[in-house]
This record gives C-alpha cells, sequence and structure tokens, in this order.
C-alpha cells in the first residue's frame, strides 16, 4: 500500500489513514476495558445511536476536557443554543478520539462545525506523534464531512508548577497550529487565557486539580470560544 | 485484617506517571472546618458543581478528594498531613471504586483501615461512609464487587463505634438493570442532578449528627 510522509512524521495511506507501523497516537485504537465494567464501550454506541435522528449544527468531541464541559452551566448557556452534540470522552488520546470517529460517532450527522480538543492524555508519546494522530483526525473528518469546518483547541498547561508536560503540550500547539495554517477547512484557536501566573503556577480556582478546569475557568476560556463557533457557523450559511 | 495481609489497607502515594507531579500538589486550603469530606473522584467532583457551594459549604466543608485515588492513597494522605491542624467534628469517607487490584474484603478491610485511623487521630469526632456506587451502563463484575464491598461495611463499620454507613446508591439501576448518563455521565461519575439527590440524604444526617456534638470551643477565640 502506498503511503505519503507527512512533515509530523505521520505517514498517509490512500484511505487517509495512517499506517499502523508509524504513529500509535495516528492509530485507531479501542479503548481496553481493564476495570471490567465496558463504561467506554458504552459511551461510544450512545454517542453513534445518540447521533440518528440529530440534527446537530456543532460537534465537540475529545476528552475530559470535551466531556466535563457538558456538566456545567456553561453549556447550556452557551453551546446547546448552537446546536452543539458532546462525544467527548474521559481519559481519550487521540488514537481513541480515530478509533470513534472511524467507527460510527460521524456517520449520522452532520455538523457545520466540528470542535476537536484532544491530546493531554497521550502518555509516551512525542509532540510530533501527538500533532500526527491530532492531523488523522482532522483528515478523517474532512473525508467523512468534507464541508464540515474543523475548529482544533490548543491544548492547555497543566501541573501546579512548571513540568515537562507544560513544554510538551505547548510543542503539539505549536506544531498543529503551523500544520492546519495552510489548510482552509481547519483552523486552530488557543484556549489558554493565561492560567499560568507570574510565579509559574497553575491556580486551584482555574484547574482544581492542576488539569481539568473549574466551571468558572470554562466560563473564561468559552467566551471566545463561543464567538469563534458562531462566527464560522455564519460563514458556513448556504 | 491487617495491613501485612491486606494490601488495600497499606498506606500509599500516587507515583506520577505522567509527569506533571499533579497528586503531590493537592494540598490543605482551608482553616476550620466543621465537616471533612476525604475520597476518590466521587468527592472531588461534588465541589465543582452548585450543590457543594448550597448545601455543604454552609456547614464549614473542606473537599480532599482526589480523581483516581485508592483506599491506599486515601490512607496515605491522611497519615502524612491531612488531619495535621484540622477537627473536624464528621468525616465524610467516600472511597474504593479505584481499588481495581484488590478484592472485596480487601477493599472493605482498607475502608475500615481509614475509618480506624481518623477514630485514633480525631476521638471525638464521627464519621459517615458512603457506600460505593453501582457503575458502568449495564450489570457487570464491579457491580457486584462494589455490592458485596457495601454489605461488609455495613456488618462491620458500626462495631467501631461513630460511624454510620449509609447507601446512596438505591435510585440509580432502572429495573432493566441500566443505569442512565442522566445520572452518570460517563457510567460512573454523577451529574448535577444525581448529586442532588444524593445529597438529601447526606445533608440530613450530616444536620442531625452536628447537632448532638457539643461544638468545641476553639482555644483560639479565648
Amino acid at each position: 500500500m502506498k503511503t505519503w510522509l507527512c512533515c509530523c512524521g505521520a505517514h498517509w495511506t490512500s484511505s487517509g489513514v495512517m499506517s499502523e507501523d508509524a504513529n500509535p497516537a495516528a492509530t485507531p485504537s479501542p479503548c481496553q476495558d481493564i476495570q471490567g465494567d465496558g463504561r467506554w464501550m458504552s459511551l461510544h454506541n450512545r454517542f453513534v445511536s445518540d447521533s440518528k435522528g440529530k440534527e446537530p449544527d456543532v460537534l465537540f468531541v475529545g476528552d475530559s476536557l470535551v466531556q466535563l464541559l457538558h456538566e456545567f452551566e456553561v453549556w447550556r448557556k452557551l453551546f446547546s443554543p448552537l446546536h452543539a452534540l458532546n462525544f467527548g470522552v474521559g481519559g481519550d488520546a487521540t488514537q481513541h478520539v480515530l478509533w470513534r470517529l472511524v467507527n460510527g460517532e460521524l456517520d449520522h450527522i452532520s455538523p457545520k462545525v466540528v470542535v476537536l480538543w484532544v491530546g493531554t492524555n497521550n502518555h509516551g508519546h512525542t509532540p510530533e506523534q501527538i500533532c500526527g494522530g491530532i492531523m488523522a483526525i482532522i483528515n478523517v473528518i474532512h473525508q467523512k464531512l468534507p464541508h464540515a469546518h474543523t475548529l482544533v483547541l490548543g491544548l492547555l498547561p497543566r501541573g501546579k508548577s512548571p513540568n515537562p508536560l507544560r513544554e510538551r503540550n505547548a510543542s503539539v500547539n505549536a506544531l498543529v497550529q503551523a500544520e492546519v495554517a495552510s489548510l482552509s477547512h481547519v483552523s486552530f484557536l488557543d484556549m489558554d487565557p493565561g492560567f499560568i501566573l507570574s510565579d509559574g503556577s497553575i491556580a486551584h480556582q482555574d484547574m482544581y486539580d492542576y488539569l481539568h478546569l473549574t466551571p468558572q475557568a470554562y466560563q473564561k476560556v468559552c467566551q471566545p470560544l463561543h464567538e469563534r463557533i458562531k462566527s464560522l457557523l455564519d460563514k458556513h450559511a448556504p | 485484617m491487617s495491613a501485612e495481609e491486606n494490601p488495600a489497607a497499606e498506606p500509599a502515594p500516587v507515583i506520577d506517571v505522567q509527569g506533571d507531579g499533579r497528586w503531590m500538589s493537592q494540598e490543605c486550603k482551608d482553616a476550620e472546618p466543621d465537616v471533612l469530606f476525604v475520597g476518590d473522584s466521587m468527592v472531588q467532583l461534588m465541589q465543582q458543581y452548585e450543590v457543594w457551594r448550597e448545601v455543604f459549604s454552609p456547614l464549614h466543608a473542606l473537599n480532599f478528594g482526589i480523581g483516581g485515588d485508592t483506599t491506599c492513597n486515601v490512607l496515605w494522605r491522611l497519615q502524612n498531613g491531612e488531619l495535621e491542624n484540622i477537627r473536624p467534628r464528621v468525616v465524610v469517607l467516600w472511597v474504593g471504586t479505584n481499588n481495581h487490584e484488590h478484592t472485596a474484603d480487601q477493599v472493605a478491610g482498607g475502608i475500615l483501615a481509614i475509618a480506624q485511623l481518623v477514630l485514633s487521630r480525631l476521638p471525638r469526632s464521627k464519621i459517615i461512609v458512603l457506600g460505593l456506587l453501582p457503575r458502568g451502563e449495564f450489570p457487570n463484575p464491579l457491580r457486584e464487587k462494589n455490592a458485596a464491598v457495601n454489605n461488609l461495611l455495613r456488618a462491620s463499620l458500626p462495631q467501631l463505634g461513630p460511624v454510620q454507613f449509609i447507601d446512596v446508591g438505591g435510585s440509580f439501576v432502572h429495573s432493566d438493570g441500566a443505569i442512565s448518563s442522566r445520572d452518570m455521565f460517563d457510567f460512573l461519575h454523577l451529574t448535577a442532578s444525581a448529586y442532588r439527590t444524593i445529597s438529601t440524604t447526606l445533608h440530613e444526617l450530616l444536620l442531625q449528627m452536628l447537632e448532638e456534638m457539643p461544638q468545641e470551643r476553639r482555644a483560639s477565640l479565648v
């Protein structure tokens, strides 16, 4: 099978899917049910069946930062009115989101905007691999929904004090931003309103466990996100 | 079951495999709580919803929940500083659903060990232990395990003294055996409305316990 090498180090096949040996972050993989209650697959199945008969204009997909957003007031105030669906799953890395999208979650809907927020859980992967995973997802979305615009959200800093994951996430953001610059159907939004304080710390009032956002922090980051989605929807109007 | 025999009663900090040191960073915040909540994400997430501000903050509650914690992690935290400098009158303990490596017997033993530790450090306090909730969309082994833990706790906790066990999971499993995502958005963690449901029972019990206990005179006020 012919493959193309992308500048992220990712290999593409003619079907658009990453070749297996190249990048684990870009190889569609379901989450293994280690715990024993099948929750990940339950969520995936629910998303697939939820999507039948619904006509969302906006689809949010990603990890717990997407999933938890749905549980707070900000979702009802800012995103429900935009007819948004939420396909976030806590713990998901890029390869898990990729698997979900390849296996049914995009098959019954045609949102105009897909908001993608994933990558912070890709432990053990390099920034290049994570970028490759995000690009693979963008590619699948474009194949399945050729008229949709994908809005990729930048990874947030994490941890109370400076640490390697902050650097990793910042590198991913720089790589992704560069990759999507030339694509008309994708744009990038930096979601960090300045969470890192002058002493290098992150406040627990913003991230209660130095990873997940408090309701107040969600309010801060969602305003610009809401504006950007609205303007993309306006541009999309036939 | 002693700590040597029960791995679930072996205090252990969380090892920072991800690389950002978040577990160790989550520290003591407020001054003089009357109620201390301690446990895993079931406790931690509660503080992010309105129900905390409306129902539990007025009781001067402090939240020491950390997502992912097992009985071992909670035991370690309580032995290593989290009970220093505070004298809550009631401790609410909710942990055990993350003890994947342990049997129901071991998990119950770990919870008992935590209760014993709290009583030894805070001899005048009372404890409320919340039962483990059912989890997963459909019947599965973890539901059986959590139910088994609850049965063991129901039998053994009263022997410790001022410890009450309450099971708030009754309403979540429907007649077809399914749990709704309206109650548990990921079939494990509670939604805002589910927290409201369980908070009523918990709040009533807390009020009752606090009323029964004479308020300690704070030395600093004299």
